[in-house]
């Protein structure tokens, strides 16, 4: 998009000024702001839903004003908050419907919905369901699935997920991660929810009333440096730990702490308490965790190694994949206020503290 | 004996001997009401679409409609003899002129009603216009217009019998007779039918609704579901 300007009558208050935006190839931009910032109107003017007074939006290279505008909505699928699925039509014959515009038969079409229902995660038996049956999640679902029928590479998305309770959006927010993984589409997502845009998208737009872009980055670099104070306002007060959110455990770099191999003498572990200050010592067995021994055992053993000694399981523990936020509550939340790491395999590899969790923020 | 008969609400020997009568009557009254009902669909239909396409014509078509809706049938009837004469042509101008009112404003209706989201989401699926008038707009506009169109044809299968007065043929034929010969059986037979293909002719359009809009039950049963 260049220096695309939409007024809706009066020049002196365009809903979009002077834009200027590049979206990538496979990335998930999400357009954020609040009302009247004209971010659904810029997601229109990419499929013509909305003409611009004035700028260029090229679509695939080409300029979008090439050909006529049905033409190329066909090429983009698009996805708005009341879905719209057409109520006499079957939920098939709903995801049915750019294919059918495009004269595909009716094997080709069949054989895709059905390919479609699965990966959207809808059953197939609610192909043969008029809407009106259907929770609204599943509606959300039979939506995506129609978007995405004639396997466009554009999807246009218009506050997808605002009209879900709270916990079936968490889980269509995952579902559209998990596709993203699977299709590789480029994606424009338009909502007014901070979380929502950090969480989905590789790059955010954050726009003013008016239409104008204050910021367009990724979210890390968003919530690190916002460049106006609008952008910083409103991304609000938990820019830290909102970070957290973006980033894993597997960013952080790991101690090895108050840890010694089941083969170790109860000297050896007792060294290891006193180093880091700890009551109790991990014991690790080969590459796996065995769990940990609180002091009175070790200083009352009488045993060859600290393997002999009977070892309870760690609580605190996190997976590599853990997001940074969740770490820090179990951090927070654990008496020894560290947590170990701990992968699918149960090989360990470390602990973390606040110190850690905090260090990683600051690159 | 002959005239106790003739003075009962019903003597079976006169419909016996007239069922050819009857018949014939049945068809035209058919015909009348069949021809008002196509023409009158075609023409609203027309405004209708003009209607929603270019709003402000609504008004005024709904004036005009409003105005000959309201003038009373023998009125209109006399006021269109001097210009079109006795018979067929003037009874449908003024049938056809009933069902207007009726037909424009339900089909209106009904494509007001189309959820705004339905169409956005066609036309950001690349419908065309027309397409999306053909199909998504009319199939959900339906089961108003239906209701529209059983209004308008028990309206109309009521009016004929009264187009009779001009020597359009029709159930009313009967009744006329009966009137002018104080004779009170052909005027309750003329009516019972009138009445009779009333109530088959609603009942068959609000068959046909169902069958042509089985996504209805579903809206219905599913809110059930859905609780």
């Amino acid at each position: 998009m260049s220096d695309v300007t939409k007024h809706f009558g009066d020049p002196a208050t365009p809903a979009v000024e002077q834009l200027s935006l590049e979206i990538r190839t496979g990335e998930i931009v999400a357009l954020v702001g609040p009302s009247g910032c004209g971010k659904t109107t810029t997601l229109k003017m990419i499929n013509r839903l909305v003409t611009p007074t004035s700028g260029t939006i090229q679509v695939l290279g080409d300029d979008q004003m090439a050909v006529a505008a049905h033409e190329l909505r066909r090429r983009i699928g698009y996805v708005i908050q009341q879905i719209g699925l057409f109520p006499h039509r079957t939920v098939g014959r709903n995801i049915a419907a750019v294919p059918e515009l495009l004269g595909w038969d009716d094997d080709r079409i069949e054989e895709r919905c059905a390919e479609l229902a699965d990966l959207v995660g809808l059953e197939r038996e609610l192909l043969d369901r008029y809407p009106a049956a259907l929770s609204g999640g599943q509606q959300q679902r039979a939506g995506v699935a129609r978007a995405l029928a004639a396997d466009p590479p554009i999807l246009l998305m218009d506050e997808p997920y605002s009209a879900v309770d709270p916990i079936v959006r968490e889980r269509l927010q995952d579902d559209l991660l998990r596709l993203q993984g699977a299709v590789h589409k480029t994606i424009v997502i338009v909502t007014h929810d901070v979380d929502e845009a950090i969480k989905l998208a590789d790059r955010v737009a954050i726009m003013n009333v008016g239409g104008i872009l204050e910021q367009y980055a990724t979210p890390d670099e968003l919530l690190r440096q916002p460049s106006t104070d609008f952008v910083a306002e409103f991304l609000g007060r938990e820019r830290g730990l909102r970070r957290l959110a973006l980033r894993t455990v597997a960013d952080v770099e790991t101690i090895t702490g108050p840890c010694v191999s089941a083969g170790s003498t109860l000297a050896e572990a007792h060294d290891a308490m006193r180093t880091f200050g700890t009551t109790w010592v991990a014991v690790v067995r080969g590459p796996t965790l065995a769990g940990w021994v609180d002091r009175r055992a070790i200083e009352h053993g009488e045993v060859a190694s600290v393997g002999d000694l009977p070892a309870a399981a760690f609580v605190s523990r996190v997976a590599p994949t853990t997001p940074l936020r969740e770490a820090l509550d179990v951090i927070v939340n654990a008496r020894s206020r560290l947590a170990v790491v701990v992968d699918e395999d149960e090989q360990y590899l470390g602990m973390i503290t606040i110190d850690e969790v905090a260090a990683a923020l600051e690159t | 004996m002959i005239a106790d008969e003739r003075r009962g609400l019903i003597w079976w020997g006169w419909v016996g001997d007239h069922l050819d009568d009857i018949w014939q009557r049945t068809v035209e009254h058919v015909q009348l009401t069949a021809i008002a009902l196509v023409v009158g669909c075609l023409i609203s239909f027309a405004l209708a679409l003009l209607a929603v396409r270019v709003r402000w014509t609504y008004a005024p078509i709904r004036r005009v409609a409003s105005i000959l809706y309201t003038i009373p049938s023998l009125a209109l009837f006399a006021l269109l003899i001097p210009f079109t004469g006795l018979g067929m042509v003037t009874a449908e101008i003024a049938l056809v002129s009933y069902t207007i009112l009726i037909l424009v404003s339900n089909t209106v209706a009904g494509l007001d009603a189309v959820p705004a989201s339905v169409k956005e989401a066609a036309d950001g699926m690349g419908y065309t216009p027309r397409r999306r008038l053909l199909r998504v707009e009319l199939p959900l506009a339906l089961p108003t217009i239906i209701a529209g169109i059983r209004i308008a044809s028990v309206t109309v299968i009521g009016l004929v019998t009264v187009a009779a007065l001009i020597g359009s043929g029709g159930y009313g034929v009967l009744i006329e007779d009966g009137l002018r010969r104080s004779f009170p059986t052909p005027i309750v037979v003329g009516a019972v039918l009138s009445v009779t293909l009333a109530l088959l002719v609603d009942g068959g359009l609000a068959l046909l609704q169902r069958l042509l809009t089985p996504w209805r039950r579903a809206e219905r049963g599913g809110r059930e579901l859905a609780t």
